[in-house]
């Protein structure tokens, strides 16, 4: 059809968004970072058995500016929330959140001074994955979900981001105010 | 000499514990001790009240002797507690009393005479509670008063390190205390629409501001280099943050900052029912959530009274080994990648080996690092049939595994050029500090609670206790891979032993009845319902059980007001005690050494922060 069949053979066309988005989605770098308990199921995830490394993911590293993806495995405290902030401004973008667990998505069972309730207080978030701790399969399916949303992503997106970027606002997080339906009101 | 019989001076002495009716307001000893004998020989009328309580030794002191008390427990050649383990207070602000607020609670521990004692000082209050401080006889103490200040506000006199070690300095409040609320906030799903509160959910994002560097005291800025190592780095095992002060590459300072995973364990404990707390340990130490488990169940249970059927107890025993050859596989494997680059290889190879107790774990509960597999009364379900025979093969496998991670290690000269010699550690040393486990055991300490002081019928197993006295990192490596064998060897003890019969005791109002007599037995139904709405009370008194966990000795306190809900729980981790080390091993080595003595300390920071 069109320009491939002109074309020899091993050669396809392709968007560049597309592609883009196709390398993205198939070498997303984490962050090397772990909080507690969902952080031991996240090393699972990356040895043998699990083998993040099918999903291009398995290169942690250890310094913000070279990771694409955040796991925020783990309970935030107070004390910890202005170093995951800072450590979430100082990774390039694109880049991608994933709040591991109950506790990273919404507190968990730590209602209490010490936690915040959710990590999206603080930074935006992608995927959130339920569980206590989640296993590994439920993080790579997280992953997966990632992938989905990556596929997705356009270059308008990242039209603006030339000028420095603005620290989150509270109305930058969706509110729950989306999630009202009307018939209730 | 005072002419009293120790253990009966009256409680009328201590003023404004008066109203006896109320026997939570101080459990009292009752019993009689030597120990409380020599002691009120001593001090006299500085004794309130000595003996045993709940097969425990308590003495009462007033706090102008505590001090002296300790120091002479310590020298004296019938008493010698050489160890303070554990330092906890109490506030007594919502029991029935006026004054004496605070009690602050002191672990004391005798190795060469396999002795527990409980030091328990009423301090004066006035806005401001004061104790003093035991640092200048135990350097143990340090860190656990730094501790008992930040979350309970009870000063220490003295102190020589007087700051905050968990919250951030500009904290508040100190949340311990019983008229600070939980905190957290109201679960959305208990509002309606219509509340105007409503509105403001999820649009809460916070400021998280950085708060500005504080250069620790003592550290000199002019002349060496200071650089933050964590909360975000690799080898540190977690959100532990160090201010090493450097000059060149040899460390001459180091200020381990804690609390970046503070969760308010303690805090939550106190507002849980005892049953339901059991889930919150599995979170504390992730990597030995059974043991966990069975310290919290153990001290529940012995201030309940009950006697656990013997197959519970071989069932619990079994678990725990299975549990610390776990948590010894993935220390080795991160020790092994922090200290030489290479260790990718033995971080997959043990991993894979503890994937399997994992598998056997999910066999027995259902879940994989956070069990909740042992609770009040028992184990919460009997094992499978098919349970048994895996864990026959993984008996099988597993020494070669051993002595493969051995060959790897011990005899090349790579590690053994990274550990040897390394944070070496006295045997006074490590007393001094209140260490546990491996630390004490590496330092020639022959220590180990299991067999001197045995709980879940450690008693009735064979198993040696691997003692080294170099005191090094390649010592603590040694000890740590011989406590893998000898798990092993208590692991087959309890498969060739297993007795039939009920996994939990049967009693109703502690244990839930089985599932299928729900539907045929209303009274079933009514104690079910009973016990998952109100759980079960527990006669009040206070009680402190330590037990041998993989990283040392994990102490719960708990004082028990006669409600369903422990009036004061308090969590002696035995990463925070043995981090306390990570200075003295730390000053005068190279920068690359501090990671190989995290290491080495086999830090976990759930329970380092808790």
């Amino acid at each position: 059809m069109g320009l491939e069949e002109k074309l020899p053979e091993g050669i396809i066309t392709t968007q560049l968004e597309t592609l883009v988005n196709w390398s993205r989605e198939n070498s997303t770098w984490p962050l090397l970072f772990g909080l507690a308990c969902c952080a031991i199921e996240m090393i699972a995830t990356g040895s043998a058995r699990h083998d993040i490394s099918r999903y291009g993911a398995e290169l942690f590293r250890a310094s913000p500016r070279q990771a694409d993806l955040m796991i925020v495995s783990g309970r935030v405290s107070n004390k910890m929330a202005p170093v995951i902030k800072r450590l979430y401004d100082q990774m390039s973008e694109p880049k991608w959140v994933i709040a591991m667990g109950i506790c990273a998505s919404a507190g968990g069972p730590f209602n209490n001074y010490a936690i915040i309730q959710g990590v999206d207080k603080i930074i935006p978030v992608d995927v959130y994955v339920p569980g206590c701790p989640p296993r590994p399969e439920a993080l790579l399916y997280a992953l997966d979900k990632l992938r989905e949303k990556q596929a997705k992503d356009s270059f308008r997106t990242y039209a603006d981001l030339n000028a420095p970027p603005a620290p989150i606002q509270p109305d930058d997080i969706e509110s729950l105010e989306t999630l009202r339906q009307p018939q209730l009101v | 000499m005072l002419n009293v019989s120790p253990r009966v001076r009256e409680y009328e002495t201590l003023p404004g514990l008066t109203p006896l009716g109320i026997p939570a307001v101080a459990p009292l000893p009752s019993g009689e001790s030597t120990d409380a004998a020599r002691l009120v020989e001593r001090f006299g009328d500085a004794i309130l009240a000595a003996g045993l309580h709940h097969d425990q030794q308590v003495v009462y002191v007033q706090p102008d002797q505590l001090v002296a008390l300790v120091d002479f427990a310590k020298r004296d050649p019938q008493l010698r507690y050489d160890a303070l383990v554990d330092v906890s207070a109490v506030d007594r602000a919502d029991l029935p009393i006026s004054d004496h607020r605070f009690h602050t609670v002191y672990q004391l521990r005798s190795y060469a005479r396999k002795q527990h004692l409980m030091v328990v000082c009423p301090i004066d209050d006035g806005g401001d509670p004061v104790a003093p401080s035991l640092a200048g006889v135990h350097a143990g103490a340090i860190w656990p008063e730094r501790e008992t200040w930040d979350l309970l506000g009870v000063r220490f006199a003295n102190h020589p390190d007087h700051r905050r070690i968990m919250m951030p300095e500009s904290w508040p409040n100190h949340p311990l205390q019983k008229q600070v609320p939980v905190g957290g906030e109201e679960v959305p799903f208990t509002m309606t629409w219509s509340d105007p509160e409503f509105e403001s959910f999820g649009r809460q994002v916070m400021a998280a501001q950085s708060l500005p560097p504080v250069l620790p005291p003592g550290m000199n800025r002019r002349e060496n280099m200071v650089i933050n190592m964590g909360p975000h780095h690799p080898s540190t095992h977690g959100v532990l943050r160090l201010v090493v002060e450097l000059d060149g590459e040899t460390v001459v300072g180091i200020d381990p900052d804690l609390g970046y995973l503070h969760s308010g364990f303690e805090k939550s404990g106190e507002n849980k029912r005892y049953k339901d707390f059991v889930y919150y340990t599995d979170r504390m130490d992730y990597l030995s959530a059974m043991s966990n488990n069975l310290g919290y169940c153990i001290t529940v249970e012995k201030l309940l009274g009950i006697e656990l059927p013997p197959r519970a107890q071989v069932l619990r025993v079994m678990m725990a080994e299975l549990q610390r050859i776990a948590s010894h596989l993935f220390w080795l494997s991160t020790h092994v990648l922090d200290v030489s680059g290479t260790g990718m290889a033995l971080l997959m190879y043990a991993t894979r080996e503890r994937e399997r107790i994992l598998d056997l774990f999910e066999m027995a509960c259902g879940a994989r690092l956070t069990v909740g597999y042992m609770r009040v009364g028992g184990v919460s379900r009997d094992i499978p049939p098919a349970f048994l025979g895996h864990l026959e093969e993984f008996l099988q496998a597993m020494p070669v595994r051993i002595d493969e991670y051995e060959a790897m290690l011990t005899s090349g000269p790579l590690w053994e050029e990274r550990l040897r010699g390394i944070g070496k550690l006295t045997r006074a040393e490590v007393i001094d500090m209140g260490l546990t486990g491996p630390m004490l055991r590496g330092s020639g300490v022959d220590w180990d609670l299991r067999r001197d002081a045995p709980y879940s019928g450690y008693e009735n197993y064979d198993f040696k206790v691997p003692v080294f006295t170099e005191g090094d990192c390649f010592a603590r490596y040694l000890v740590r891979m011989e406590e893998m064998r000898q798990s092993l060897r208590i692991i087959r003890q309890t498969i060739d032993n297993l007795p039939d019969g009920p996994h939990r005791i049967e009693d109703r109002k502690i244990t839930p009845p089985p599932r299928a007599e729900l539907d045929i037995s209303m009274e079933a139904l009514i104690h079910h319902f009973k016990l998952m709405t109100e759980g079960f009370p527990v006669r009040p008194g206070m009680f402190y059980h330590g037990i041998e966990s993989s990283k040392g000795e994990l102490g719960f306190f708990i004082y028990s007001d006669g409600s369903a809900k422990p009036y004061r729980l308090h969590v002696r981790g035995p990463s925070f005690n043995n981090l306390y080390a990570i200075s003295k091993m730390s000053k005068g080595a190279m920068l690359s050494d501090i990671v190989t003595n995290i290491g080495s300390i086999d830090i976990v920071l759930g329970e380092v922060d808790r």
